[in-house]
């Protein structure tokens, strides 16, 4: 190696991320470069002193202690359905043992029961997808403020799709042809409430849409889906094994003639 | 078909409550350490600390024991931070040159010739040692910048564990510690030292 060692190689080599012979050489190099080897000092030492001055803010006392109540009461789940239904069980036992000699009245809980849960159901359901729509907004809004380059860049379905192969525990498909004006522009690796989804971006003329695919879960969500959140159209539909969601600012005619498409290809999987 | 170790539920009670506790409570000054070098204050940063935690406990039941729970949850707190208003705010102001030079075109920059050599080790390790001056340096950092080397630095994570956090390319974390460096270096050599700053007293 004749050339100075590459800044990213001093910094690889200082954290030691350099191995075999890409080590060798830098360390031959080193021997016989003054310059090089007063630039590895350098960034040895400064890594040394960020590390120490990098700690600087440790979290107040209180804070601490709140959060580990918090997840100790398991209090952040949420959803919690535990806690929805401890509230809701002491209200229906009350209620039943005040009115639970009269015959009519049980038919009454029974129904107001059903009422009930068929109401929180549909509220947890409700709940569930307006989190999903908020957190799709976010990572579009966030791809859209330049959070870097797609992971994968191209317009070729052959390539997007393998692409995802080993990283996701299910596949889809993509539409042979796209409504005019709409192209594929790439794919990413995304986080849906923590689950891994295809992040697919599209372009319809100079809209940017961002399309979650991911595997279909319990919940439902988003099942057929038309809806607006932050003023961008957010679109859904479900199949058999996948949920696919869009959100964009294009107008919401030729988002569901995207999504038309998108849906027509899962058929022929 | 085989499922990959995130999609393996772990549902039994309890075992679901403690386990996260376990994993995530030592990992709290960490995640706050991180969340306020990016957020550049102590309320903000009890938000993402708070909502992160939150956003992974309700997604723990996909998370596989044993698999990496570090990567896992700082990148959980990294996505919070990076959609929250303060987030998208300094994301809109990366400065395009940065990214255009992130890209690997040419690969990474060399240090201009000579830059080190004026100056001795012990004159480096004397401005280094500035604690005021090198948290200045780090206060002024870019995000983008800042999160790979607290993560690097302070976290002790190896590239591959910054690159499954920040989401990027294992070349691209290589790219951003050395201009993260670079940054550093080059805002500490414009400060005048501790003590130049006494002697002006």
């Amino acid at each position: 190696m004749t050339s100075h060692l590459t800044l990213a190689q001093l910094a690889a080599l200082a954290d030691g991320e350099l191995a075999g012979d890409d080590l060798r050489a830098a360390k031959e190099h080193i021997d016989a470069c003054l310059a090089c080897a007063n630039r590895a000092i350098d960034d040895w030492m400064l890594k040394t002193a960020v590390a120490k001055a990098g700690r600087r803010y440790d979290a107040p006392a209180e804070f601490r202690d709140r959060m580990a109540g918090l997840i100790a009461e398991g209090v952040l789940p949420a959803k919690s359905e535990s806690g929805v239904r401890r509230v809701s069980t002491g209200g229906r036992a009350n209620w039943a043992a005040l009115t639970g000699w009269v015959a009519a009245a049980a038919l009454l809980i029974a129904l107001g029961t059903w009422g009930t849960v068929h109401y929180r159901s549909q509220n947890g359901i409700e709940a569930e997808r307006n989190a999903l729509v908020s957190e799709a907004c976010d990572l579009h809004i966030a791809m859209l403020a330049g959070n870097g380059p797609p992971q994968v860049i191209s317009s070729d379905r052959h390539t997007v799709k393998p692409w995802f192969q080993g990283k996701l525990p299910f596949t889809f498909n993509l539409p042979e042809a796209l409504p005019a004006d709409a192209t594929l522009d790439g794919a990413d690796l995304a986080y849906l409430e923590n689950r891994p989804v295809a992040q697919l971006f599209f372009s319809i003329g100079k809209h940017h849409v961002s399309v979650f695919v991911e595997q279909k879960n319990a919940t439902g969500v988003p099942g057929a889906l038309h809806t607006s959140h932050a003023g961008f159209q957010v679109a859904g539909f479900s199949t058999q094994d996948l949920d696919v969601v869009a959100v964009s600012d294009v107008d919401p005619l030729r988002l569901g003639e995207l999504m038309n498409a998108l849906q027509q290809s899962q058929v022929h999987r | 078909m085989t499922l990959l170790p995130w999609r393996r539920n772990a549902n039994e009670a309890g075992r679901e409550e403690s386990s996260f506790s376990d994993l995530a409570l030592p990992l709290l000054p960490g995640l706050y350490n991180l969340a306020r070098w990016l957020a550049r204050d102590s309320g903000d940063a009890e938000d993402l600390v708070q909502e992160a935690l939150l956003k992974a406990l309700r997604g723990f039941g996909s998370f596989e024991p044993g698999t990496n729970f570090k990567a896992w949850i700082f990148r959980i707190l990294r996505n919070t931070y990076l959609t929250s208003q303060t987030g998208l705010a300094a994301t809109r102001t990366v400065a395009l040159e940065d990214e255009l030079n992130e890209g690997g075109n040419g690969g990474p920059s060399v240090y201009p010739e000579g830059a080190i050599d004026r100056r001795t080790p012990e004159a480096a390790l004397l401005k280094m040692r500035d604690a005021d001056a090198l948290y200045a340096a780090m206060e002024k950092m870019p995000p983008h910048l800042k999160e790979v080397i607290v993560l690097c630095d302070v976290e002790e994570m190896k590239y591959r564990e910054i690159a499954m956090v920040a989401g990027i390319p294992i070349g691209t974390v290589m790219s951003r510690i050395a201009r993260a460096r670079a940054f550093l270096r080059r805002t500490l050599e414009e400060q005048p030292s501790a003590v130049g700053r006494e002697a002006r007293l």
